[in-house]
């Protein structure tokens, strides 16, 4: 177990390394290539020593911690950093290292046509964003924890704004850094709420206090609920999932490895952690569950109106996020930290298929393309397999995990959130059919002239570099579902008999109606929308929660600090200029006193001779 | 007589030196009345002297007859050479200090 | 002895009204006149208080001397001029107050305080008492007091020296 914390150690730090020998070593940065080759390397050491030490960490309930004091105080040390290796977060460490040297070896075939000083910064990025999940990962207490969440946000915001000189990358990379800080600083808020009640940040000490009860947990309720708020930014849930679809601005590996697999489940992981905290907050994990259940079914309805593939995949993250949310709202943290595992493999293969799609044929909009099976063949065919887990169907890797999240609902006595669960089931395999017919099945459309790569007739498989990873993950997609098919991990609750055939039911049903309209045209696809007019509408304008946020942004933010500048400028400024002024006109004026003639000095002594005497000799 | 005259006298003294000094507008006129204000004082070291049986008092008086002497002359060698220039002994003139 | 109050108080009242008639008399030349009556009446003062030689010094050097000086001062400065420079004061009242005030609050100073004891008796001769520890306790500022007049010496050659 102890060599499990050292190699959770060294996979942590080597990233950090390679990010501090590429921003100091300016010429290696500049270069490219070699840039991108250490931070591969670099990747591919960590994803050995994080399954080495997963290997080692398998033994569940045991936690092995490495600590070093950072902040001395008076009594004692404020807060430590270290790592706090348990068997879920060596998973999840698998995970993150796994994607990230998958994204990476993928970028090189992707960004191939970048200039080697934007590459060298590309993967400066990465190396610091996977020291800083890994960071997040590891953290023993919350401060290392919200520190490594902040640079998690940054590196988001770096990525999404990769090519900043379009200005919707621009614009799309603040917004995600707004709205993702709004919820920080209540999680903020929140761990020093925390802090001041029970006096550590620490996780351990935290688990005994709980343990142990106690008066320091009253009025938890709050402190959970704040937290939460930094994990729904962080996890796009709603109302804060509007910077997930805008994030797609950036390059599709890194849509891949941090809005599908990694940055955005750390809210869902920081809630997996902490959950002995919410476990005596039961109020807020129902909102927690109503919130995730609501966002699951919002986002899936969002999905089914995008023409663009990436945005539907977008709308389709954080409608998975919303599953894991309200599973752990169920109170079964088990079932949604599954499907983050799950998730995070399914739909970075989607992403990384389709951007072999996109960097193809040139366009993002799916119905631009069409018959790419036939030109595409491999991309088709890992992209199926991504689309069948994400479905749910048995032996494809969400399948079993989807499955949990509806039992657990189910036995939490979330039953409305339940259903709308299962609604979004529904329409998850619509809408991800939906894309499989018209966008890899079916007529080819007009080519358009699209921006960059070669055009929809010239459409051919991705290179090898760009191959390798997909085939990689449908590998282990498939894989994990016929696994978890044969031997799946023991549930902490049995699922009424009905469930696992409604869940499958409901999948096949959701397939067969997109084979209906967008496969046989035997539904017309507009009359469906009119049909849902009331929704249809609202869906495509986003249901209006982007514009609420950009007028609360521009009038509420912008307004404040305007009035504010006035405010400084005016009364501050004007403050310190009149007494300034003030003591321009006292120093003139006072000047006066020196007439230049002795006899009023001598005046003055004397004045002040007669005083001292007064003075001295005044009755006490 | 008591010390107590002896002192109420050089009081008197020095304030009038005192007026002097502030009133006056000639430079000279000026002088006199500091000449009043260091009597007075003279006046009043001598009486403690005196009625203390302390004969320091009586020294200090030497040395300050002695520096009056010797300030009375170089201020009045000022005053002749202000005069040489400026063409005027009165003290109101004399404000190129002015601040 | 009974002679002494009434001495006192006449060289009093002639030390207090010439000292008034040199701030307050408007020509100049009498100003200075007056003030060497002043400087006699001290020179009395000092002889009621047994100290003799200072008398005689005072004699010496300030009604002498200074005066002497002053005469010549105001000769110098009234002939560049051309006629009697006629004395006029500036400020009489608030001078007058200031004054005021500091007589009464030095008297209120004198009011408190054992200075009502008799004189002690003279004992030995004070000239030598003086001479006496102006050569052995206070011989330092006495050679000082060389140092200074050297000074001053060179200081009023320096300013009389010809406009070159």
């Amino acid at each position: 177990m102890a060599v499990s914390g050292f190699l959770a150690l060294w996979a942590w730090l080597a990233p950090g390394l390679a990010f501090l020998i590429l921003s100091l070593v300016v010429p290696l940065r500049r270069s490219g290539k070699p840039a991108a080759w250490l931070s591969i390397v670099v990747s591919l050491a960590a994803l050995v020593a994080a399954v080495v030490a997963a290997w080692h960490a398998r033994v569940p309930d045991v936690a092995r911690r490495m600590l070093w004091e950072w902040i001395p105080v008076e009594d004692g040390v404020l807060t430590s950093v270290g790592v706090l290796v348990t068997a879920e977060a060596t998973l999840m460490l698998i995970l993150v290292a796994l994607v990230s040297f998958l994204v990476q070896v993928y970028s090189l075939g992707y960004l191939a046509d970048e200039p080697p000083a934007s590459l060298g910064r590309y993967y400066t990025y990465q190396s610091l964003f996977t020291f800083s999940m890994m960071g997040l990962v590891l953290a023993p207490n919350f401060v290392q924890l919200f520190i490594c969440w902040e640079l998690v946000g940054l590196c988001s915001y770096l990525l999404i704004g990769y090519w900043y000189q379009r200005p919707e990358a621009a614009r799309a990379a603040v917004k995600a850094f707004w709205i993702t800080k709004a919820g920080d600083v209540f999680f903020l808020i929140g761990i020093v709420m925390l802090w001041s009640r029970t006096g550590t940040f620490d996780f351990a000490e935290l688990f005994e206090l709980v343990q142990g009860g106690g008066e320091a947990l009253a009025g938890l309720g709050l402190v959970t609920f704040f937290i939460y708020l930094g994990a729904a930014g962080k996890s796009a849930q709603f109302p804060f999932h509007v910077w997930l679809p805008d994030a797609m601005e950036g390059p599709t590996p890194v849509s891949a490895l941090i809005h599908a697999a990694t940055m955005v489940t750390a809210g869902v992981y920081l809630l997996f952690r902490t959950a002995f905290l919410f476990e005596q907050t039961p109020d807020v994990l129902a909102a927690v569950g109503w919130i995730g259940a609501f966002t699951a079914l919002l986002a899936a309805t969002l999905a089914c109106v995008q023409s663009d593939i990436k945005r539907v995949l977008a709308y389709s993250t954080v409608s998975q996020l919303g599953y894991m949310m309200a599973a752990i709202g169920a109170g079964f943290a088990g079932a949604g930290f599954l499907h983050l595992l799950t998730h995070g493999v399914f739909k970075a293969l989607l992403f990384l298929a389709a951007g072999a799609v996109i960097h193809a044929v040139g366009t993002n909009d799916i119905h631009a393309m069409g018959g790419l099976a036939r030109r595409m063949p491999q991309t088709f065919i890992v992209f199926l397999v991504g689309t069948l887990s994400l479905a749910g169907i048995p032996f494809f890797a969400g399948f079993f995990s989807k499955e949990e999240i509806l039992s657990a609902a189910w036995a939490g006595g979330l039953t409305v959130p339940f259903g709308m669960l299962v609604l979004a089931a529904f329409l998850t395999a619509f809408y991800m059919f939906r894309v499989v017919f018209i966008a890899f099945l079916g007529a080819p459309a007009v080519a358009s002239a699209g921006h960059g790569g070669h055009g929809e007739a010239h459409a051919h498989d991705a290179p090898a570099i760009m191959a390798l990873p997909l085939w990689i993950l449908a590998a282990l997609a498939m894989g994990i579902g016929i696994w978890f098919s044969i031997a799946h991990p023991e549930a902490e609750f049995v699922p009424p008999g009905w469930l696992t055939p409604l869940a499958v039911g409901v999948a096949v049903a959701g397939i067969v109606f997109a084979w209906l309209v967008y496969g046989l045209r035997a539904i017309s696809g507009d009359r469906l929308f009119e049909r849902f007019w009331w929704i249809g509408e609202a869906a495509v304008e986003r249901f209006w929660l982007d514009d609420l946020f950009a007028l609360v942004y521009r009038r509420v933010i912008l307004g404040a600090s305007r009035s504010i500048g006035w405010v400084d400028r005016y009364i501050v400024d004007g403050i310190l200029n009149v007494l300034s002024a003030w003591t321009l006109t006292a120093g003139d004026r006072l000047r006066r006193i020196q007439t230049g003639q002795a006899q009023d000095y001598v005046y003055g002594v004397a004045l002040g001779v007669l005083l001292l005497m007064v003075w001295m000799r005044w009755p006490k | 007589m008591t010390l107590q005259a002896y002192l109420t006298l050089a009081a008197m003294l020095f304030c009038v030196g005192l007026f002097g000094v502030i009133t006056r507008r000639n430079t000279i006129g000026i002088l006199l009345g500091i000449e009043l204000m260091l009597n007075a004082v003279n006046i009043n070291l001598v009486a403690f002297a005196r009625f203390l049986g302390d004969v320091s008092g009586m020294v200090f008086t030497v040395f300050t007859i002695c520096i009056t002497v010797a300030e009375v002359a170089l201020g009045l060698a000022l005053v002749i050479l202000i005069f040489r220039i400026r063409r005027t002994a009165v003290a109101d003139h004399l404000d190129l200090l002015k601040g | 002895m009974s002679i002494e109050p009434i001495a006192f108080w006449a060289l009093a009242v002639v030390l207090l009204a010439s000292s008034l008639a040199v701030v307050l008399t408007r020509n100049l030349f009498h100003s200075v006149l007056y003030l060497a009556l002043s400087l006699t009446a001290t020179a009395g003062v000092f002889l009621s208080l047994d100290a003799e030689f200072l008398a005689a010094v005072q004699l010496l050097l300030y009604a002498g001397g200074v005066v002497t000086i002053a005469v010549f001062a105001i000769v110098v400065t009234e002939r560049l001029v051309g006629d009697r420079i006629t004395q006029t004061s500036r400020q009489i009242l608030t001078g007058f107050i200031l004054s005021g005030a500091l007589l009464v609050a030095l008297l209120a100073v004198f009011r408190r305080g054992p200075l009502t004891v008799p004189r002690p008796v003279v004992t030995g001769d004070l000239t030598r008492a003086i001479g006496q520890s102006l050569l052995t306790t206070y011989v330092l500022p006495f050679e000082l007091l060389g140092v200074l007049f050297l000074a001053a010496l060179v200081g009023a050659l320096y300013f009389a020296r010809p406009d070159d």
